[in-house]
């Protein structure tokens, strides 16, 4: 896979650049000296072809569009392996869900499910709400019937709080 | 002793297994477990798409536990142990992030402190319980078992945060395992992922990562899988089928929690322990192993 064509693509894009640096706050792509400890480990790497430190690489070009649109961002696992074995304290992932985020504010591709999540929140306050499950013999049962306490929705000033929340981080 | 505890959504919506259990291993073992009111979801499935509305979510429900007044908070799932370890983390290190949280928290009447200690099953277990505590626990040693463990990315690891055990060489559920009599199995896919995270993006790449596990746990000959996370449950015990048929394998092996172990190494009824929930073939096991006979086996 190619994430970029860098004989016919357009300029890097320093506007973009500087917008995600600023989300990753302390780890900086620019110490990351490509030594590729995250990559050998990423489990992502072999199965997705995600290697995190081509990542790191193509967004201090500035190559920040590239990487939403191709939609690799969304092949890691957040197994937190890079960030932790990382030599440099730069944390791949980081930046990864820095750029996922991205990608959501500028409409790119972003798989729809991750969106969901965040309609369910809005609504219950959970990403879903209790589920009835069968036993291994196929008796249906629930939390009532299991012995359960109730389970309780967030109420409305929560729904509020967060719409208030989701307005004040786009205005960043 | 009195703990909060914070469920998150995975764990009171379908995983209710580790929910039973933890009940009711808990105050047999001197923790009384404190519900806490209006809580909502961690953070962590918003984190791809809002990392502000992430942090707000763990905060807001840090808040909640620290209005209880109690001094520690359990969180028995790997994704909430995380976000809220992460939160603790920023907003200790950030005081205007710190008052921006606490502005948009102030709608709801609550505030962020910073004063309450989070713990997940694991190491409130090993190190707040202890080892002397859970072998008296025992009315029904597991002898002559081996059984592998996984614990789970998210408690392990980054070590710059709080985090349960050491990153690459974690023992605790090792020793968890150890003081119930049974034998914890080294093996070389121990740290593996299991791949729960990419489910919504990569579902047939996040059973590869589970199945590959499971095989790998199974050949070394493993009598189960013991987790303590309930993403990484789903993978292998609720979607043991489908995975092995990503894979094409044939795959067979008992997934547990933790607890639910613990538990039926106590003494306790295993349909009090959730353990007529999972899918994986536990009953064989635990008959084989003679935890329960056949005749003393849960209604369901």
């Amino acid at each position: 896979m190619s994430i970029t064509d860098l004989t016919t693509t357009k300029k890097p894009d320093s506007a973009l650049r500087l917008k995600i640096l600023a989300k990753i706050g302390e780890q900086k792509p620019y110490d990351c000296f490509q030594c590729i400890r995250c990559t050998s480990g990423c489990p992502s790497m072999k199965m997705l072809e995600l290697k995190p430190h081509e990542i790191v690489s193509l967004a201090r070009l500035g190559f920040v569009e590239e990487l939403i649109t191709s939609g690799i961002v969304w092949a890691c696992a957040t197994c937190l392996k890079c960030k932790e074995r990382c030599p440099q304290a730069v944390a791949p992932v980081d930046l990864i869900f820095a750029l996922r985020n991205l990608a959501v504010e500028k409409e790119a591709k972003v798989p729809e499910s991750y969106l969901h999540s965040l309609s369910a929140i809005l609504e219950t306050g959970f990403v879903q709400k209790p589920q009835n499950t069968v036993t291994r013999k196929l008796e249906k049962v629930d939390r009532e019937k299991l012995g359960l306490p109730k389970f309780h929705e967030a109420d409305e000033k929560f729904k509020a709080a967060l719409f208030k929340v989701l307005e004040q981080s786009q205005e960043k | 002793m009195k703990v909060a505890v914070y469920w998150g959504c995975i764990i009171p919506t379908i995983q209710y297994g580790y929910e039973m259990s933890v009940r009711a291993v808990m105050p047999e073992l001197g923790i009384e477990l404190v519900d806490l009111d209006n809580i909502s979801c961690c953070g962590t499935p918003v984190q791809s798409v809002n990392m502000f509305a992430a942090l707000y979510l763990a905060a807001r429900n840090l808040a909640i536990a620290e209005r209880t007044g109690l001094s520690d908070l359990l969180l028995p799932c790997n994704g909430c142990y995380l976000s809220l370890s992460e939160a603790q983390h920023f907003l200790s290190r950030d005081e205007k992030l710190k008052e921006e949280i606490n502005s948009l928290l102030k709608e709801e009447n609550l505030r962020y402190e910073g004063s309450i200690k989070i713990w997940h099953t694991i190491d409130l277990l090993h190190d707040l319980v202890k080892e002397k505590k859970i072998r008296e626990a025992v009315r029904r040693p597991l002898k002559s078992l081996k059984l592998a463990v996984h614990y789970g990315c998210h408690i392990l690891r980054p070590s710059t945060l709080q985090t349960v055990d050491d990153s690459e060489n974690p023992r605790k559920m090792d020793e968890l395992i150890e003081w119930l009599g049974a034998k914890s199995t080294a093996y070389p896919e121990k740290l593996d992922c299991c791949g729960a995270m990419l489910l919504l993006s990569h579902p047939d790449a996040a059973f590869t990562f589970s199945g590959l596990k499971i095989k790998a746990v199974q050949d070394w000959g493993a009598d189960a899988l013991i987790v303590s996370c309930p993403s990484c449950q789903m993978m292998f015990d609720m979607r043991q089928k489908s995975v092995a048929a990503t894979i094409g394998a044939k795959l067979g092996i008992p997934v547990l929690y933790y607890t639910q172990l613990l538990g039926t190494a106590m003494g306790i009824e295993t349909a009090k322990l959730g353990l007529h929930l999972n899918r994986s073939p536990v009953d064989e096991f635990l008959r084989r192993t003679g935890l329960i006979s056949t005749a003393a086996s849960p209604r369901n």
